[in-house]
């Protein structure tokens, strides 16, 4: 991809930016089927709201992170009101500037995981897929593996014993990231090894490789652009899922207690749903909020993106 | 006489599928020499494309050259590492794909497809082979190549894409163009722009070509040479005149008359009977056998005919070539 922008931008002089414009890329076809579609938008902007959120949180949140406002002033679980927007909790938190700071927390998750998850998949999806045979077979095992055991459950045990093994001054959130990274490629990987073996037939790539091209370049300049609508679709709805998954690891207790996290304000809440519904029905909130809006985007972009449903 | 550019002799490449063996070539030989223009002509499934991406030694998997040497200016090719391959790929030999439609990737515009392999090849600047690329484009004649070079694939007509990997493969100026069936894929007046166009560059550039076709038309104006395939084997190999004014093979005499003519006026077309055969279990003897009217019990299903210069240049593979020319009704029919 770096190529091809750099080309364009030095074109011969004799072009003027009228011409040049005459070549439209499927990105810009993409763009203007995602604008169309208003459900898509909404996740955008779902989205935006919480990335706000975590930029600015030490301007929009009253009070600096796990300060607890309430609790000399004996305000402890105290309903919203306008000096606590969203109440308190049990030890003095103002829980809008808790549910503040945790949208950076999800978005670290979020971004992590999928980060993680997406290039092994994308690496095992690609080679599975492209050379095939032998590889593929072994490749496909491993991630069949993955595949059949259960998610949550390896998960916790994973993160109970990382815990006690990570160096101190790696944060917990980060052990939190990765092992949901580690443990959420297989699904991926396959639905991308699946797409690399439509791409491959394609004469292009036969093309590029009588005139000279290797394996890597092959798989890496040809095919991986060919593949990428699936790999942004998949890492938005990947984005989605792993905050899910550290809301509900946290909520269990598996989570890291340090980290100012929706999933660990929904555990503290639990204690006491019934007096103070305050406590877990805003992070709660923002948890579907964001899911829901990464979710839209997802789907939104593979309307775009999809070749075989264009207009 | 002109210089052998490229032989390939007794060339062996079959495919392991699940259901078997299929020799898809087995046994070709034919030679090219330079700035010569050979037709590579048979039906569907003869193994014209499977020659032709063996030269290249891209033959998809499970398909496996098995033996056979390919001659490139002395050298054999099957003898040569990937690495190397990847060197002669492109630039000494390239190849132009049937289908434009599906040869050109679709996520970029043709400048950094062209741009890549000419960088792939030469040691030039990004400008510098841009500037190439447009140079390029306008010889296979696109009309303002320094708009349409940014264009992406699926805003050119077919071709206009033709044009496009055709110029792609003359990026580094083979000095061999294997074009496989480049005008099937289009309209019958694009046909005719394509072959000129392919016709006018081989001879500006002074490169060798094989224009693989199942279409005798298609070879007639173009071609110096033509060698017919059936089922994996030649079966002839003349120069183009030869074959068309005296075809001693019957399939070949068979294929001309399946093509159309203005000046036989016949009623119905003949067709070929049957289709090509099973290659796992190919026909004993001599593979066209079963669909050739001159055909002999005891003899034609049983010898495996050589390719036997029968005339001076005219290479023959029938057992009774000599026999059924002097029956045949049909000779200099066509003239």
């Amino acid at each position: 991809m770096t190529t091809n922008t750099s080309t364009q931008k030095e074109p011969t002089k004799t072009l003027t930016v009228a011409q040049r414009a005459r070549g439209v890329s499927q990105w810009s076809i993409a763009w203007r089927r995602f604008k169309k579609n208003r459900a898509a938008l909404a996740g955008l902007v779902l989205v935006g709201v919480v990335i706000f959120m975590a930029v600015f949180s030490p301007i929009i949140a009253r009070y600096p992170p796990n300060q607890l406002p309430g609790f000399r002033t004996g305000e402890i679980r105290v309903p919203p009101s306008l000096k606590y927007l969203f109440g308190t909790d049990i030890i003095g938190h103002d829980v809008f500037s808790q549910v503040v700071y945790g949208a950076s927390s999800a978005l670290y998750v979020g971004f992590g995981a999928a980060a993680i998850a997406m290039g092994l998949a994308v690496l095992i999806g690609l080679v599975s897929g492209y050379y095939g045979g032998i590889v593929d077979n072994i490749l496909m095992r491993i991630t069949e593996i993955f595949l059949v055991i259960p998610f949550l459950l390896i998960l916790l045990v994973f993160l109970r014993v990382s815990f006690t093994l990570v160096p101190s001054g790696v944060s917990g959130l980060s052990v939190v990231t990765l092992m949901i990274g580690l443990f959420s490629w297989a699904f991926n990987a396959r639905i991308i090894r699946g797409e690399v073996l439509r791409v491959k037939q394609y004469e292009y790539i036969e093309a590029s490789k009588s005139l000279g091209a290797s394996n890597t370049r092959i798989i890496f300049r040809h095919i991986l652009p060919n593949v990428l609508h699936v790999i942004i679709v998949l890492t938005t709805l990947q984005i989605a899922s792993a905050i899910l998954t550290e809301a509900a690891v946290s909520y269990l207790g598996f989570g890291d207690p340090n980290s100012i996290t929706w999933g660990q304000q929904l555990q503290s809440a639990n204690s006491a749903v019934r007096e103070a519904w305050w406590e877990g029905i805003f992070p709660g909130f923002f948890i579907t909020w964001l899911v829901l809006g990464f979710s839209l985007l997802g789907n939104g972009l593979r309307d775009a993106l999809d070749p075989r449903l264009r207009e | 006489m002109a210089n052998e550019l490229l032989r390939i002799e007794n060339l062996k490449t079959y495919f392991y599928t699940w259901a078997g063996v299929v020799k898809a070539v087995d046994g070709v030989s034919l030679k090219i020499n330079e700035g010569e223009t050979l037709g590579l002509v048979g039906e569907s499934g003869s193994g014209k494309s499977v020659t032709a991406l063996s030269i290249l030694g891209i033959v998809p998997i499970p398909g496996k050259i098995i033996g056979g040497k390919i001659l490139y200016r002395g050298e054999n090719l099957l003898d040569k590492k990937e690495n190397e391959m990847q060197k002669i790929r492109g630039k000494e030999i390239a190849y132009i794909f049937q289908d434009p439609a599906t040869s050109l990737n679709p996520v970029f515009n043709i400048a950094s497809q062209l741009v890549e392999v000419i960088r792939q090849h030469q040691n030039v600047t990004k400008r510098e082979a841009l500037e190439k690329a447009i140079e390029l484009l306008r010889v296979v004649e696109i009309p303002d190549p320094e708009v349409k070079i940014w264009n992406y694939p699926h805003q050119l007509s077919g071709g206009m894409k033709q044009r496009m990997a055709v110029a792609r493969a003359l990026s580094c100026q083979p000095n061999l163009l294997l074009a496989d069936e480049p005008t099937t894929a289009l309209d019958v007046t694009i046909q005719a722009q394509i072959l000129d166009l392919l016709k006018n560059l081989k001879q500006k550039l002074g490169m060798a070509m094989v224009l693989i076709t199942h279409d005798m038309g298609v070879v007639a104006g173009v071609a110096d040479r033509i060698t017919v395939l059936y089922a994996g084997r030649v079966c002839e190999s003349a120069s183009t005149r030869t074959i068309f004014y005296n075809p001693m093979h019957p399939y070949t005499r068979a294929l001309l008359e399946a093509v159309p003519s203005l000046a036989l006026r016949r009623e119905k077309l003949k067709v070929i009977p049957g289709a090509i055969p099973n290659l796992i279990e190919p026909p004993s003897g001599c593979r066209f056998h079963p669909r050739c009217e001159y055909a002999k019990e005891g003899v034609c299903t049983l010898k495996v005919p050589e390719l036997e210069e029968l005339e001076p240049d005219h290479y023959v593979a029938c057992v009774r070539a000599q026999e059924i020319e002097a029956k045949s009704p049909l000779r200099n029919e066509s003239k």
